[in-house]
């Protein structure tokens, strides 16, 4: 049951080859996680994969339901279409995906609204129910985010991002610049939510230890090719791309 | 001797306008460019609408200017002085009488009908302005009809103030397709668009962008199911005609700090009175 597949992806910024002949599919409810350093190109594959970027040669298939199509036969507005009601992404920066002049209930209310919910008090009680799911008072929901944390604003984006309930979500380094206690919280949150939600997820990390935590599958990226993928406990314990096992060696052990 | 040729413009950029308004009119609400040209009067008077009334005007036409409902307002003045001595025009301040109606932030109170065409001027014709500054960014998201953001707005003001804080300039949608800016009329004007029996034109001098709504078109405010658009009216009557269902313009009377409420209509008041206050 594929639910999105990526063939022969190639993508260039000038000279440098960002992505070089990648494929990729997800399956139905399956979580994914892409590791590899720094201009591996994982993050130019998750933003090629969710139609942020146009790859140079190469597609990018989705299934709506109807069998696997390319996600931009349909034109600008089919893909609009599909990043808003069927897939989710949430941003490394929570600062620059939401809107800081907007309360924390309004930012969760946009995706509603923007998918066509036209009653206030419902879209009030589903951000009210959001907010405590994502363990933030639903006191607060008048609450500008800028008096909120870090690790905060992250959770407020993970329930304006999932209160659609999409089908894939999107994540690029979700836990980046947070500190490591509150990484454990959100990434504890995530998992919950999207086993209870059946999503599917695409996640990037430079983080082994997310990837373990979360991932049914890891692909491992170098200089935009894949260069090992597998079930995640196969990968992490037996890699066998030498930078697969430099990658897992070099994690302290806990 | 005749200077100036018939209401002011050259031919041919009357006839650019009226390519514009035709335009305008096949597609009701969505917003057409057009050559604005340099008017002799600055922007922010009414550069936009002159010149769409100018492109309208024929010698048998009958010219009403209104100015916050005024019809004795500087502006409302000049710009009626302005087409007399342009076009020779009949002026007029009766709404009945008039065939073309060029007005500055009201719809006039009596019924307006079919036949008369009324010509906004506008300051700002972009809705999406509020949410961004970026005329492509508009663009693409008036194509892709994506106005969801535009209720993250009207659900803040409702969050934080119980109702809608928009008084005037309240964006609606047109035809179920294009979210259109009325330009700053109170809301309580936005009902008198909504299946208006009159041709109404809007022209954006400075920001040279034309838009109209043919007779009889489906226009609706933006609203929530459960907070339905309700505009505010003063609660009062006016104090020279005793009108209490017209739109009122609040005076500080004298230095106590006292108040009055007067139309903003200045011809539906002046007619109530001379009708006996009815």
């Amino acid at each position: 049951m594929t639910l999105m597949a990526a063939e022969r992806i190639t993508r260039r910024f000038g000279a440098v080859a960002a992505l070089e002949d990648v494929s990729l599919a997800i399956a139905r409810r399956e979580i994914v996680a892409i590791v590899g350093e720094s201009g591996s190109g994982k993050s130019t594959l998750l933003n090629v994969m969710s139609g942020r970027l146009a790859p140079d040669s190469g597609s990018v298939s989705y299934d709506s339901g109807a069998g696997l199509a390319p996600i931009g036969a349909g034109g600008e507005a089919a893909l609009l279409d599909l990043q808003r009601r069927r897939w989710g992404f949430v941003a490394q920066e929570p600062r620059l995906a939401l809107r800081m002049n907007v309360s924390a209930g309004g930012n969760i209310g946009e995706r509603l609204m923007v998918a066509g919910a036209r009653n206030y008090g419902a879209i009030r009680a589903a951000a009210s129910r959001w907010l405590e799911t994502v363990e933030i008072d639903p006191a607060r929901i008048d609450e500008l985010p800028r008096g909120f944390s870090g690790g905060m604003l992250q959770r407020l984006q993970i329930a304006a991002t999932l209160v659609t309930e999409p089908e894939l979500v999107f994540m690029d380094e979700p836990t980046g610049g947070l500190d490591v206690s509150v990484q454990a919280r959100i990434l504890d949150l995530v998992r919950g939510l999207v086993r209870r939600l059946g999503v599917a997820v695409l996640i990037v990390t430079h983080d082994i230890g997310v990837a373990r935590l979360l991932a049914d599958r890891i692909v491992v990226m170098r200089r935009g090719r894949i260069v090992e993928t597998g079930l995640a406990d196969q990968v992490l314990d037996d890699p066998q791309h030498e930078y697969t096992q430099l990658l897992v060696a070099s994690v302290l052990p806990a | 001797m005749q200077l100036y040729n018939f209401a002011y413009l050259d031919e041919h950029t009357k006839r650019m306008i009226r390519r514009a308004i035709l335009k305008a009119v096949a597609i009701p609400g969505h917003q057409i460019p057009f050559a604005s040209r340099e008017m002799p009067l600055p922007y922010g008077w009414g550069t936009g609408g002159i010149q769409v009334t100018a492109a309208i005007l024929g010698p048998d036409d009958v010219l009403k200017v209104i100015d916050q409902g005024a019809d004795d307002t500087t502006n409302a003045v000049s710009i009626r002085r302005f087409f007399a001595r342009t076009s020779a025009v009949r002026t007029t301040t009766r709404t009945q009488e008039a065939t073309v109606i060029q007005t500055r932030h009201r719809i006039p109170e009596t019924a307006l009908r079919a036949g008369q065409i009324i010509v906004y001027q506008v300051p700002i014709p972009e809705p999406l302005y509020r949410l961004t500054p970026s005329r492509a960014d508009a663009a693409r998201m008036h194509a892709l009809a994506d106005y969801g953001a535009m209720h993250v707005r009207l659900y803040e003001d409702i969050a934080r103030h119980g109702r809608v804080a928009l008084a005037y300039d309240y964006p609606v949608m047109v035809n179920g397709r294009y979210l259109m800016s009325p330009s700053p009329i109170p809301a309580y004007d936005n009902p008198k668009l909504h299946m208006n029996p009159a041709l109404q034109l809007f022209g954006a001098g400075r920001e040279k962008r034309i838009y109209a709504l043919p007779p009889y078109t489906d226009v609706r405010p933006l609203d929530f199911d459960d907070h339905p658009f309700d505009p505010h009216r003063a609660d009062a009557a006016c104090d020279l005609c005793g009108a209490a269902d017209t739109y009122l313009d609040e005076l500080i009377a004298d230095d106590s700090g006292r108040r009055r409420f007067i139309c903003s209509d200045t011809d539906s008041c002046e007619t109530r009175r001379e009708g006996g206050g009815a």
